[in-house]
């Protein structure tokens, strides 16, 4: 086991690498730029290394900065949390070359499953169900207008290097097509530095099914089960929960097997997620792999008692995966909230700034995952994500009674400071939600947009 | 909040009994941590201010530094009230004036290669533009250049030494005219 681990991220799931590496007796290593020099991660941490000034670019994005303070600390390993590195094949490449283990896939697996269309390929080969689409990306307009014609409208054209809910375009009509698909390519060219794009059928009220996966360095892999974000907003997850209701168990279990192959089809290591779109004759179709740890992922380990950021430590450091399918036992219904600093009556504008107040909801089967607290300053320079509220009951009427609960005495102000945290109890009340009738298309509705 | 959990718990740099930085010396907890912040913050305050103050107190929770100055310019004394522990001054009168950070996480070289003579030294003036150091980050060797025009007072980290973005390099003087 590693004695000392960098953590290269900031703010909650710093926080919460920080704890499993407590737990497991690990020494750790906090990396912050300027503007978070009194951050709650550099409070705990046993060690702390400014690594850059307030843009991302220069401190969290900068992997020579990050590696060159594990080599100073003596660090053997880096977490990467989510986000800014912790996708990225070079930075996974660079740790290894420096003698670091990087907490996550190999380089070659974040590179094939991070390109879209290689990820669709190697799917297929492992015998996943996907979309009827392109597998190799698309170079000419009047090729790519064939096969959308082939596919059937509606169609989605999707930046092969794209992700996060960004680079992507529904096409509803033919005669759109031609203009969609420069528009594509040139948004991906700018976003991602790459213009490759591909196209697939949309399907307008399908349901975003994710699965949690871990596969140790010895062919041995297993899944968690699954989560539901289907309430989002332009694509940005608002409400996550587990199981996902009104889904056979039998379909999810298949999912999870398909996951598990696909998995180990291309030699996985450690904690991934699987999404797949899943329509309303609850037919499912592979759509990519996230191989990093997820925002989302304390619903797993509440109806699974799974600690994700320890197995995935466990992992890194050569240890086998000691949990076995027929030991994954799931119980009741887990929904997690994302409290971001945000006004949702100004279309959801970031609004940072100094928390005056600040006290966190708890009582039974309640967790806060947070990096806030009475007199934090909220960074400009970072997402607007404070506090990720996660609660468990037996069943999923008790676990949105449990959660109204939670938000209603979540207590955060400051000047200028909003959150979601109302316009959260307005999903959690509305009736399709309520009955589970509802789709990504909710939040829309709510706000009648 | 109580002023005491505001402070840092982990000190990035401090200095030794010499008054000279201690590099990355990262440590956990207790009044040393205290101590050394508050000496941080003394010499830091010291380093922006233009002209040297009389005294200088700095206060966190029940730990304070006091620092006065004679009229000639020998080491004032540091007295901590909740320690009866002595140092000398981080920074004399005469060294009053700006501060060279580093631009980035590395290891600081004095000199373009071992054993070689130092770019620069205490006493030497220097022009904007001119490298004073080297910064070796993923075996990178990159320059460091004053970006004012100053003398050298103080070199305040070791030659080999890992130093962490925006850490104090060198205090410089303003020229007399």
């Amino acid at each position: 086991m590693f004695g000392k681990i960098l953590i290269a991220n900031r703010g909650e799931i710093a926080v919460r690498v920080l704890r499993a590496c407590r737990e497991l007796g690990i020494r750790t290593v906090a990396v912050h730029s300027t503007e978070d020099k009194d951050s709650a991660v550099v409070h705990l941490a046993d060690q702390a290394v400014q690594i850059g000034p307030a843009p991302s670019r220069q401190s969290y994005l900068n992997a020579a900065a990050i590696v060159e303070a594990a080599r100073a600390t003596g660090a053997e390993a880096v977490h990467p949390g989510y986000g800014f590195l912790s996708e990225n094949p070079d930075f996974a490449e660079v740790c290894e070359a420096n003698g670091l283990t990087f907490i996550g896939p190999p380089p070659d697996v974040i590179a094939t499953l991070g390109d879209k269309t290689a990820a669709r390929a190697a799917m297929t080969a492992a015998g996943l169900p996907l979309l009827p689409g392109s597998v190799e990306p698309l170079n000419d307009a009047e090729g790519a207008a064939r096969l959308a014609d082939e596919i059937g409208y509606p169609v989605i054209i999707k930046a092969a290097a794209g992700g996060g809910g960004r680079g992507m375009s529904i096409v509803e009509d033919p005669v759109e097509f031609s203009r969609s698909y420069q528009q594509t390519r040139a948004t991906a060219q700018t976003l991602f530095g790459d213009g490759r794009v591909y196209v697939e059928r949309y399907l307008p009220s399908a349901r975003h099914v994710e699965i949690q996966v871990l596969c140790d360095g010895y062919g041995n892999a297993v899944h968690l089960g699954e989560r539901d974000c289907s309430v989002q907003r332009r694509h940005q997850k608002l409400v996550e929960e587990t199981p996902a209701p009104g889904l056979p168990a039998e379909l999810t279990a298949r999912m999870g097997e398909a996951a598990v192959r696909g998995a180990l089809a291309t030699g996985y290591l450690g904690a991934g997620t699987f999404e797949f779109i899943v329509d309303t004759e609850n037919n499912f179709y592979f759509m990519e792999v996230n191989c990093r740890i997820q925002v989302e992922h304390p619903v797993t380990e509440a109806v699974t008692g799974v600690d994700l950021i320890t197995e995935q430590i466990r992992i890194a450091a050569g240890e086998r995966l000691r949990l076995k399918q027929e030991d994954i036992r799931r119980g009741g219904v887990a929904i997690e909230c994302r409290v971001n600093v945000e006004d949702p009556d100004r279309n959801f504008v970031p609004t940072p700034g100094r928390l005056e107040k600040f006290v966190p909801p708890g009582g039974p089967f309640v967790r806060v995952d947070t990096h806030g607290f009475a007199g934090y300053k909220v960074p400009a320079a970072y997402d607007s994500l404070l506090a990720k509220v996660i609660v468990w009951a037996p069943d999923r009427e008790g676990a949105i009674r449990r959660m109204r609960r939670a938000l209603a005495e979540f207590t955060i102000e400051g000047p200028g400071v909003h959150t979601t945290r109302e316009f959260l109890d307005r999903v959690l009340r509305d009736p399709l939600f309520v009955e589970a009738k509802h789709d990504t298309g909710l939040v829309a509705r709510i706000l009648g947009d | 909040m109580s002023s005491s959990y505001r402070l840092p718990r982990a000190v990035h740099t401090g200095f030794d009994e010499h008054g000279e930085h201690e590099v990355i010396e990262l440590h956990h907890g207790g009044l040393d941590d205290v101590l050394t912040s508050v000496q941080r913050t003394a010499a830091d305050l010291l380093a922006r201010s233009p002209h040297a103050p009389a005294s200088l107190t700095v206060r966190a929770g029940v730990v304070a530094v006091e620092m006065t100055w004679a009229a000639t310019p020998a080491p004032a004394a540091v007295a901590a009230a909740a320690a009866s522990q002595t140092v000398p001054a981080a920074a004399p009168a005469a060294a009053i004036g700006t501060v060279l950070a580093a631009s980035t996480v590395g290891v600081f070289y004095r000199s373009p290669s071992p054993g070689a003579a130092p770019f620069v030294k205490e006493g030497d003036q220097v022009v904007p533009g001119q490298q004073v150091a080297i910064i070796e980050a993923m075996k990178l060797m990159l320059p460091v250049e004053a970006d004012k025009p100053g003398r050298v007072v103080e070199v305040l980290v070791k030659d080999g030494a890992s130093v962490e973005f925006g850490q104090p390099l060198f205090r410089l003087a303003p020229i007399d005219s």
